[in-house]
C-alpha cells in the first residue's frame, strides 16, 4: 500500500515536471559563462563591455533557435573551455568528473565491508 | 615609533615561544605532574605581549602613521574611523598577525582549561602549538612583516580597496580565522595526542569544545562573507563557488565531519585513528587555503611568479606540517578491530562522514583543477556553480534524508525504526511540495528532490524539537543546528527556483514593464561624499496586482583613493523577498544598464545559517558548564 502511494505521487511528481515550458532560459545561460575580462564574475553578473556583448550574441542565438548545448559548443569554439563554468566532459576533464563519485563509491564500499566484517563475527 | 615597538614586541615573543618549547621539554623530564608556574606565566606573557602588537599596528591605522609600510598602502586619513581598525586585518600583513594572536591565545587557554589532563599530553600540545606560533612569527618578521617602515614618511596613504569597506567584511575575517586558526590547537593535540598514546574517551573531551567554538564561528564567517558578496558585488547570488569562498568551506567540511565523529570516540571509544586524521586535515585545510588564497596561485598561474617568496614560505609550511603529521600518524597507527553494528548511531556517524568527505573532495578537486590542467596540459578550464551543482546536489538529497533518521538512532544497536512516523513525515513533504508547485510554478525534478528532502529533514527535526522541548533534554543544540540545516537548504531551493532576474537598458524617464511588473528610472542626481563621489539613481517598483510601491536608489561611486569605480546595490528586504537593483553606465550613451532582482526569503537563509552556528554555541556552553 504504502509502496503504491509512494509510487503514485512519483508518477504525479513527473507529470508536473513535464509540465514545465521548455524555453531556453538566457538568464541560465549567461551565468555558466564566465566574463573573460572580469576577475571572477559571471557574464550574468558583470556589467563589462565584453559581457554585455556576449549577451548580445547569447540572445541572437537563441533567437535563431539553437539549444543551450549549441551556444555553449558555439562560444567554446571561440573562445576555448575557459569561458564556461561546466567544463565539458572530455579527456582532460574527465577525472573532475569521475573522481567525485569515484571517492563517494569507495567511502560508501569501506564502511560497507567495515560493517559486514562486523555482522560476520 | 610604533614601528619599533611592534617589531620589538615581535621579537619578544620568538624569544618566549623559543623559552616555552624549552621549558616544556625541561618540564617533561622531571617527575612532578604540574606544570611548572613558569610555563602558565610565559604563556600569559605570549599571549600579553601578541596583543600588545596587534593593538599598536591597531593604533598606527587610527593615528595613520604613513611611516609604516602596511598603513600607507592600506589607509587613509580621510577613511571612516571602524574602516581604519578593519584596515588592519584587511591586508596581508595584518591578517597574518591576526593569525599569530588567534594560534597564540588558543595555545594558552588551552593549556589553562585542560588542568585535568594529564601533564605530559598538555606540555606536547604546547610545544607542538609554539612550533606553528614561531612558524608564523618568523613568517611575520621576516617576510611580511606588518612594521615594516617606508621612508620618506608619505604625506597620505593609498586608501584601502573601497569594496573592502564594509561592517560585514569588517567583521568577516577575525571570524573565519577563529575558526580556521582555532582549528590549530587540534592539530596540536591530536599529535600530542599519537606521541603520548592519551586517546579515547578522555582525548575526545580535552578537544571537543575547542572544535566546537571553531566549527561554530567558521559557520558564521563563511556567512559574513557571504552576505558581503551578496551586497556588495552587484552579483545577487550569496554563493559563488568561487575559489576563495571554496577555501573557507573546506575546512568547514572536514570540522562539521569531526564534530560528529569526536562524539563516537568520546561515547563509544571508536573511531580514535580516524578522528585524528580528520583533526590533523582540519588545520592542513585551513593552512592549504590560505597558501591557495595568498600566493595568488588561484586566479592565474602566473601571479604566483610575482611573489614567490610568500607563497613559497607558506608552502614549504605546509610541506613540513603535512609531512610530520603524516610520519608521526603512521609510526603509531594500529589496526583496531571495531565493533561496529550496521544498525547503530555510529554508523549513521560514519555516514555523515562519509558524505562530509565526499563534499570536501569535490570541492577541493573543482578548486585545484584548473592549476592543474593549466600546469599540466596547457588548457584552461574553468569549474563554476554548474560543476558543483550537478556533482553536489543529487547526493544532498540523500544526504538530508540520512540526516533526518541518524539522530533518532540509538546508539551501539537500534532495535526499533518507527516507519510508520517517517513515511507519514515523507507523504506529508510531498504533499507541501506540490502545494508550493501548484500554488506559484512548477520547477525541475532535482528541485523537486531538494524541496521534499529539505522538508523531511525540517519535519523530523521539528518533532526532535517539540520532544526535546518537553522532556528538556541536552539534545536541544543539535536539533537547532539539524533544523536550521534544513531550513537552509529548503530557503536556498526555493530562492533559486522562485528569483525572478531582468536585465535591460533604461535612460531617465524611461519605464520597463514585465510581467506585473514596472520599473521606473525617475531620477539621477550627483553627490559628494567624504571620501567619494556617487551617481545615484532613484527607481520605482511598482506591482500591478499588488499595492507595492518601492523606492530603490543604486549608486556608482567613484572612490579618489584609491582610483576605483564600484556599484552599488540598492536593496529592499523585507521578511519573504528581497528586491535588488544594480545599476552600471554604458559607455557613449545616456542610457543605464539595470539589472533588477527579486530574491524570495533571503533573509531566512542568513537567519538559518545564524542557527546552524547557535547550536554550536549553546553546546559549547552547556559542555563549558559541565566539564570546567
Amino acid at each position: 500500500m504504502k509502496i503504491k502511494i509512494i509510487i503514485f505521487l512519483i508518477i504525479l511528481n513527473l507529470n508536473v515536471v513535464n509540465a514545465e515550458t521548455s524555453l531556453v532560459d538566457s538568464n541560465k545561460i549567461f551565468k555558466n559563462l564566465r566574463c573573460l575580462v572580469c576577475q571572477g564574475q559571471s557574464v550574468g553578473d558583470s556589467n563589462s563591455e565584453f559581457a554585455q556583448t556576449i549577451k548580445l550574441v547569447v540572445r541572437d542565438q537563441i533567437k535563431e533557435g539553437k539549444t543551450e548545448k549549441e551556444i555553449y559548443e558555439f562560444l567554446i569554439e571561440k573562445y576555448g573551455d575557459w569561458i564556461v563554468y561546466k567544463p565539458p566532459l572530455n579527456k582532460v576533464n574527465f577525472v573532475l568528473w569521475l573522481f567525485p563519485y569515484l571517492v563517494f563509491v569507495a567511502g560508501g564500499t569501506i564502511i560497507f565491508l567495515f560493517l559486514k566484517k562486523r555482522d560476520n563475527h | 615609533m610604533l614601528s619599533n615597538i611592534g617589531n620589538t614586541l615581535l621579537s619578544l615573543n620568538i624569544l618566549i615561544g623559543i623559552s616555552i618549547i624549552y621549558f616544556s621539554f625541561k618540564n617533561l623530564n622531571n617527575s612532578k605532574t604540574l606544570i611548572g608556574k613558569k610555563i602558565y606565566h610565559l604563556c600569559l606573557f605570549q599571549s600579553t605581549f601578541i596583543i600588545i602588537c596587534f593593538l599598536t599596528l591597531v593604533s598606527a591605522f587610527i593615528v595613520s602613521d604613513f611611516s609604516i609600510i602596511t598603513v600607507y598602502q592600506n589607509s587613509h586619513s580621510l577613511k571612516p574611523f571602524l574602516y581604519k581598525i578593519s584596515g588592519t586585518w584587511g591586508n596581508h600583513e595584518g591578517s597574518l598577525l591576526l593569525w599569530a594572536i588567534i594560534l597564540t591565545i588558543f595555545s594558552f587557554f588551552f593549556l589553562f582549561y585542560n588542568k585535568y589532563h594529564p601533564k605530559n599530553y598538555r606540555i606536547y600540545s604546547l610545544i607542538i602549538q609554539n612550533i606553528l606560533i614561531l612558524g608564523f612569527l618568523f613568517f611575520l618578521l621576516f617576510n611580511s612583516n606588518p612594521f615594516s617602515m617606508v621612508s620618506p614618511t608619505p604625506k597620505e596613504g593609498l586608501g584601502l580597496n573601497p569594496i573592502l569597506q564594509d561592517p560585514a567584511l569588517a567583521i568577516h575575517p577575525p571570524l573565519l580565522y577563529v575558526g580556521f586558526v582555532g582549528s590549530s590547537i587540534y592539530f596540536s593535540a591530536a599529535m600530542a595526542s599519537l606521541i603520548t598514546n592519551y586517546s579515547g574517551k578522555l582525548f575526545a573531551q580535552s578537544i571537543k569544545n575547542w572544535v566546537l567554538i571553531s566549527w561554530s564561528f567558521q559557520t558564521l564567517g563563511i556567512l559574513a562573507g557571504s552576505i558581503w558578496a551578496y551586497y556588495e558585488l552587484g552579483w545577487g547570488g550569496f554563493w559563488f563557488w568561487d575559489p576563495v569562498e571554496n577555501a573557507s568551506l573546506l575546512p568547514w567540511f572536514a570540522m562539521s565531519a569531526l564534530l560528529h565523529s569526536l562524539i563516537v570516540l568520546e561515547k563509544r571509544n571508536l573511531l580514535y585513528f580516524w578522528v585524528i586524521i580528520l583533526c590533523l586535515l582540519t588545520f592542513i585545510l585551513s593552512v592549504t587555503g590560505t597558501f591557495l588564497v595568498r600566493s595568488g596561485i588561484l586566479n592565474s598561474v602566473h601571479t604566483f611568479a610575482n611573489d614567490p617568496s610568500r607563497g613559497l614560505y607558506i608552502l614549504i609550511f605546509l610541506s613540513l606540517m603535512i609531512f610530520a603529521s603524516v610520519l608521526l600518524f603512521f609510526s603509531k597507527f594500529k589496526n583496531n578491530s571495531y565493533n561496529l553494528n550496521s544498525n547503530s548511531k555510529e554508523t549513521f556517524i560514519l555516514i555523515n562522514n562519509w558524505f562530509m568527505i565526499f563534499y570536501l573532495i569535490t570541492v577541493l578537486l573543482g578548486t585545484v583543477y584548473p592549476i592543474f590542467t593549466e600546469v599540466l596540459t596547457d588548457h584552461k578550464v574553468s569549474v563554476g556553480p554548474p560543476f558543483y551543482n550537478a556533482v553536489i546536489i543529487p547526493i544532498v538529497v540523500i544526504f538530508l534524508f540520512f540526516m533526518s533518521v541518524g539522530p533518532r538512532i540509538k546508539w551501539i544497536k537500534n532495535k526499533f525504526y518507527n516507519l510508520n512516523l517517517l513515511f507519514k513525515i515523507l507523504i506529508a513533504s510531498i504533499f507541501i511540495n506540490f502545494f508550493i508547485i501548484y500554488l506559484f510554478q512548477g520547477y525541475s525534478l532535482m528541485s523537486n528532490f531538494i524541496i521534499i528532502s529539505a522538508l523531511f529533514l525540517v519535519f523530523a527535526s521539528l518533532m526532535d524539537l517539540y520532544k526535546s522541548l518537553k522532556k528538556q533534554n541536552i539534545e536541544l543544540p543539535r536539533v537547532i543546528s539539524h533544523l536550521a540545516f534544513g531550513f537552509l537548504i529548503l530557503f536556498i531551493g526555493l530562492n533559486y527556483n522562485f528569483s525572478i532576474e531582468k536585465d535591460f537598458n533604461l535612460k531617465v524617464g524611461e519605464k520597463k514593464v514585465f510581467e506585473n511588473y514596472s520599473i521606473e528610472f525617475q531620477n539621477l542626481k550627483l553627490e559628494d561624499f567624504k571620501n567619494y563621489k556617487a551617481v545615484i539613481g532613484e527607481f520605482n517598483i511598482s506591482k500591478s496586482d499588488e499595492n507595492l510601491n518601492q523606492s530603490l536608489y543604486p549608486e556608482i561611486r567613484i572612490y579618489e583613493k584609491p582610483s576605483t569605480i564600484t556599484y552599488e546595490a540598492s536593496i529592499r528586504s523585507d521578511l519573504l523577498k528581497d528586491y535588488y537593483i544594480t545599476m552600471s553606465n554604458i559607455d557613449r550613451s545616456e542610457y543605464y544598464n539595470i539589472k533588477f532582482q527579486k530574491k524570495p526569503f533571503m533573509m531566512w537563509i542568513w537567519i538559518s545559517v545564524i542557527f546552524i552556528s547557535l547550536g554550536g554555541f549553546l553546546r559549547f556552553f552547556k559542555n563549558a558548564k559541565k566539564y570546567y
